[in-house]
């Protein structure tokens, strides 16, 4: 029975990624004529936006991913026992939680032209009385992409560093290296980052993979004209006569992702090699106050450029008249929310009831594949939760996409409610397998001794020592569920319309302050739902122990 | 290895029995509705059916008109009207597409779709469409008798669509900023070579593609062959005093033709920025329905070019796979009935101009146009040249040979 449910939980995750992936192969290589007539990798190559586009994603995503490793580093180096460190880890969990689409629409706000960033600055400083033509935003070049998701995946894979950071051993390491002499940031490159490295690598190259293959921040932030190449192929699936080519592409993509693996791999040798070398060398190195400091200046800068962003949104939402160069809005309304407020409900509830579908299927299947495996029942898959965030969610629902319009379940509530478990399944169960394994198994062992049954000490033993952890599970599962643009566009067929797929179709032309309250809503559900993780288990546990 | 076409094929039969199964169980309930039945019957199918209306979703003002519209027709007629916001119509008539070609003839997804132009052409040259629907709307009486309602770019209408509105192509500029707007495209190219700040969305966006016809009809020296389908002229005799033009105007342009306004709404947000000078618009009274809702500053004016601009209408149309077509049929009478054709072009909801002939309306149906107030702000009424859209098979002709040149 309870092998059973571990393995239906495997099937259940596994059987739309295969579907998946079958679906977008079948199609790319002509063996389903009827549903995707034509040569899809043939039309794909003589396609004119095929090389632009492949390039301006690999440039965004390769340049994005290194920008937030660099800051990353820097921020261990330079912050990491400062009152800027403590300021990080405050500040860095809420914002991981806003949804990329929200924070991106928010600094599109602040870096354009007309933005906040000019409007502070003009005319006083700037001497601009009118926009300045000297930059566009999005640019051709991507860069305004580039920032978007530097600011977005910086602050996932320094949360991410710091978790590891005790396993490491860490302020160990420093007095160690201090007493032999080392400068501080010699002890980071020669003693920590090697072994905390390993520990992030899973981490970097998910991060790698999103960006190489992200939609909607590239629909709002990147280029148009030709976009970054998962936009591209987006633009082909919906018509037959190009699912073919967009197939194909979607397997281009995935074999572009490897191939940059690869290539992370090899260079991971190299330096390794270097460093190996030079940790032998025995150089102490010299310190550097104003490096440091300066280095400490970039981070803060770019948690300043993402908090700007919310803000910003949250400004703009309150905002009647709001013209350049006024440093903030004129004229202040609640229209934007009142006048509005039925056509905000309905995607807010659709919304809400996915992701709380999402949350509490994907903690309940994490905690029954957890006590599966705690009991032996199924093995240890870490690595499975892994693949669909390693393979481009492109290549993978493109293929889910055909299987649905072929079986008729494409539009199904269930359907989207899937996806969305599929995508935050992964994040829930490596968060609560930490807390897992961890947990001692001496309360289980006393709990039985008192005579409590395997129910009876999982409800009232193990789940409630757990509260914490499965609260930080449920959060990041409803901020998962919450932003996820390309499933629910994909499956839905327009049946489900969630905030993520409003703010994304409605930002070609709708009011710039509606937008700014569809994205402050979008980030405000994720937003309450962490500050509820932090404060639920705080008071369960107050008053589960007498004082 | 099991061929997926065979795959594919047993799908279908296994789908179409399934249908037909629940068709003989279920006799003539949903699925028979006819698009000349009396509209009594119409009525009474329509009741508790749920209209999904594939419309643009790219309007707050847009949105909240068809918010409205769902409440009234549901309090009206027991029909619920959910509007399916989507960012490009051609992607729905894929999808209807796509349905066809897997065989799902019934029950299909799309109820009611916003259309006009190449994709009317399109789903009516694949017979994504009912039928002759639009005859049988009791509101159909009061229309105009316009060329334009009957011809959509050039293909007879012959009531596979229904109309919905006006639109012609204007300029909205800032009398803060420009005192003396560009009147023709070559007033316009002198403008952006003299400082003044230019952007237009690059095709395919519905309104970039409008702008460079409108560039197309004033520069070619073959007007008349815009009439006719793209391949029966001289594509490249036709346009080439377009791509000289273009050539000049790219790169004077705000974001130099590398980047583009996302859409046209997006040039007017632009303009009051002040990033831009004169944005471009589908609506006469646009400037009019921002201004009164703190879009627009109240200096801005709207002018069309002294020749003339284009100008079209849109129309709603039912595809052949639609499951609640009773009540497709009422949503589209309802858009058509004075109420909601007044509201529709107030500008203080949407500001879209009537299909209707007023001369046509009731007392009250005339009452409620008259006190429309379009303000200074809008296209002074009766000033604006309408010209003809080429023929449907151009735009996309325009669109792919734009992209060839200015996509990469």
């Amino acid at each position: 029975m309870i092998r059973f449910t571990g393995v239906l939980l495997a099937l259940l995750f596994c059987l739309p990624i295969a579907v998946g992936l079958f679906g977008t192969i079948i199609p790319a290589t002509g063996l389903a004529p009827e549903l995707a007539p034509g040569n899809g990798f043939s039309e794909l190559f003589a396609d004119p936006r095929f090389w632009p586009s492949i390039y301006l994603s690999l440039k965004t995503g390769i340049i994005a991913t290194v920008l937030a490793l660099l800051l990353t580093l820097l921020s261990l180096v330079c912050a990491h026992g400062t009152r800027l460190w403590h300021w990080l880890n405050g500040v860095l969990p809420p914002l991981l939680a806003v949804p990329h689409a929200a924070i991106a629409v928010g600094l599109l706000f602040l870096i354009s032209p007309s933005g906040w960033l000019v409007r502070l600055t003009s005319p006083a400083v700037s001497g601009w009385t009118r926009p300045p033509d000297l930059w566009v935003i999005p640019d051709s070049g991507g860069w305004s992409l580039i920032i978007g998701l530097v600011i977005k995946e910086t602050p996932f894979l320094l949360l991410a560093a710091a978790a590891q950071l005790p396993a490491v051993n860490v302020d160990a390491a420093l007095r160690i290296g201090r007493t032999l002499g080392y400068a501080p940031a010699r002890c980071w490159s020669r003693l920590i980052l090697p072994l905390l490295y390993p520990r992030i690598r899973l981490t970097l190259l998910i991060i790698l993979a999103f960006n190489l293959s992200v939609v909607d921040v590239a629909i709002l932030l990147g280029p148009g004209n030709p976009p970054t190449f998962s936009v591209f192929l987006l633009s082909l699936v919906s018509d037959p006569d190009s699912r073919a080519t967009a197939s194909a592409g979607a397997l281009v993509l995935a074999a572009g992702v490897a191939i940059v693996f690869c290539f992370v791999f090899v260079l991971e040798k190299i330096i390794n090699h270097i460093a190996s070398n030079r940790r032998e060398s025995g150089q102490r190195g010299r310190a550097l106050p104003y490096l440091r400091k300066s280095a400490q200046g970039v981070v803060a800068l770019l948690l300043t450029v993402s908090i700007a962003s919310v803000a910003l949104l949250f400004i703009w939402s309150f905002t009647q008249r709001w013209r350049f160069p006024h440093t903030l809005p004129t004229n202040w309304t609640l229209n934007n929310w009142t006048a509005r407020s039925g056509e905000f409900l309905s995607p807010m509830i659709t919304t809400l009831l996915l992701a709380i579908t999402t949350v509490l299927l994907a903690v309940s299947a994490a905690i029954a594949w957890l006590e599966c495996e705690r009991r032996g029942s199924v093995p240890q898959l870490d690595w499975l939760w892994y693949v669909p965030l390693l393979v481009p969610q492109v290549t993978l629902l493109f293929g889910w996409q055909a299987a649905a319009l072929l079986t008729g379940t494409d539009g199904l509530w269930l359907t989207v409610a899937w996806s969305h478990w599929i995508y935050s399944l992964p994040y829930v169960v490596l968060i609560l397998a930490v807390a897992w394994r961890e947990l001692d198994p001496n309360w289980n062992n006393a709990a039985a001794v008192l005579g409590a049954g395997y129910w009876r000490i999982l409800f009232k033993v193990r789940l409630p020592i757990l509260v914490k952890p499965l609260c930080q599970a449920a959060a990041v599962a409803l901020a998962v569920s919450v932003s996820q643009y390309l499933p629910t566009l994909l499956l839905g067929a327009g049946r489900h319309q969630t905030l993520a797929i409003d703010l994304v179709t409605s930002f070609g032309g709708v009011d710039r302050r509606v937008i700014a309250a569809l994205a402050a809503l979008q980030s405000l559900l994720p937003l309450i739902a962490f500050i509820a993780a932090l404060v639920i288990p705080r008071i369960y546990t107050h008053r589960r122990v007498p004082v | 290895m099991i061929r997926l076409e065979h795959l594919l094929n047993h799908c279908k039969k296994l789908r179409n029995l399934s249908a037909a199964v629940l068709i003989s169980v279920t006799p003539a309930t949903t699925s028979a509705t006819e698009f000349d039945a009396p509209w009594e019957k119409i009525l009474d199918e329509a009741k508790g059916q749920t209209v999904y209306f594939n419309a643009w979703g790219g309007s707050d003002r847009i949105n909240s008109y068809l918010s409205w519209a769902a409440k009234s027709i549901e309090n009206e007629y027991d029909v619920k009207l959910e509007h399916v916001k989507i960012g490009d119509i051609a992607e729905i008539v894929s999808q209807v597409e796509a349905a066809k070609a897997v065989g799902r003839d019934t029950a299909g997804n799309v109820d009611l779709m916003w259309v006009n132009g190449e994709n009317f052409a399109a789903m009516k040259n694949k017979q994504l469409v009912w039928g002759a629907f639009a005859h049988s709307l009791p509101n159909a009486a009061r229309l105009q008798d316009s060329e334009s309602l009957t011809m959509d770019f050039s293909v007879p209408v012959e009531g596979l669509e229904s109309p919905w509105g006006g639109a012609q192509l204007v300029f909205i500029y800032d009398t803060a900023v420009a005192e003396k707007p560009p009147r023709s495209a070559t007033e316009l190219l002198e403008y952006v070579e003299n400082g003044g700040r230019f952007a237009y969305p690059a095709p395919p966006a519905f309104l970039g593609t409008t702008m460079v016809k409108q560039f197309l009809h004033q520069l070619t020296d073959q007007k008349s062959a815009l009439a006719q389908p793209v391949d029966q002229a001289d594509f490249e005799a036709v346009t080439t005093p377009l791509w000289n033009y273009l050539d000049a105007l790219h790169p004077l342009l705000w974001g130099k033709g590398k980047s583009w306004p996302t859409s046209a709404e997006k040039t007017r947000q632009m303009v009051d920025d002040g990033e831009i000078d004169i944005a471009i618009s589908f609506n006469p009274n646009e400037a009019s329905a921002a201004v009164k809702s703190g879009q627009l500053p109240e200096t801005v004016r709207t002018y069309t070019f002294d020749e003339g601009t284009i100008g079209n209408t849109h129309f709603v149309t039912i595809p052949y796979n639609a499951k609640a077509k009773a009540g497709a049929m009422i949503v589209a009478n309802f858009l058509l009935s004075p109420e909601a054709q007044a509201r529709k072009a107030d500008p203080q909801y949407w500001g879209d101009p009537t299909v209707l002939a007023i001369d046509k309306l009731d007392t009250a149906g005339k009452a409620l146009f008259a006190s429309i107030d379009l303000g200074p702000w809008a296209l002074p009424i009766g000033s604006g040249k309408t010209l003809p859209e080429p023929h449907a098979s151009w735009a996309t002709a325009i669109e792919q040979a734009w992209l060839k040149r200015y996509g990469k």
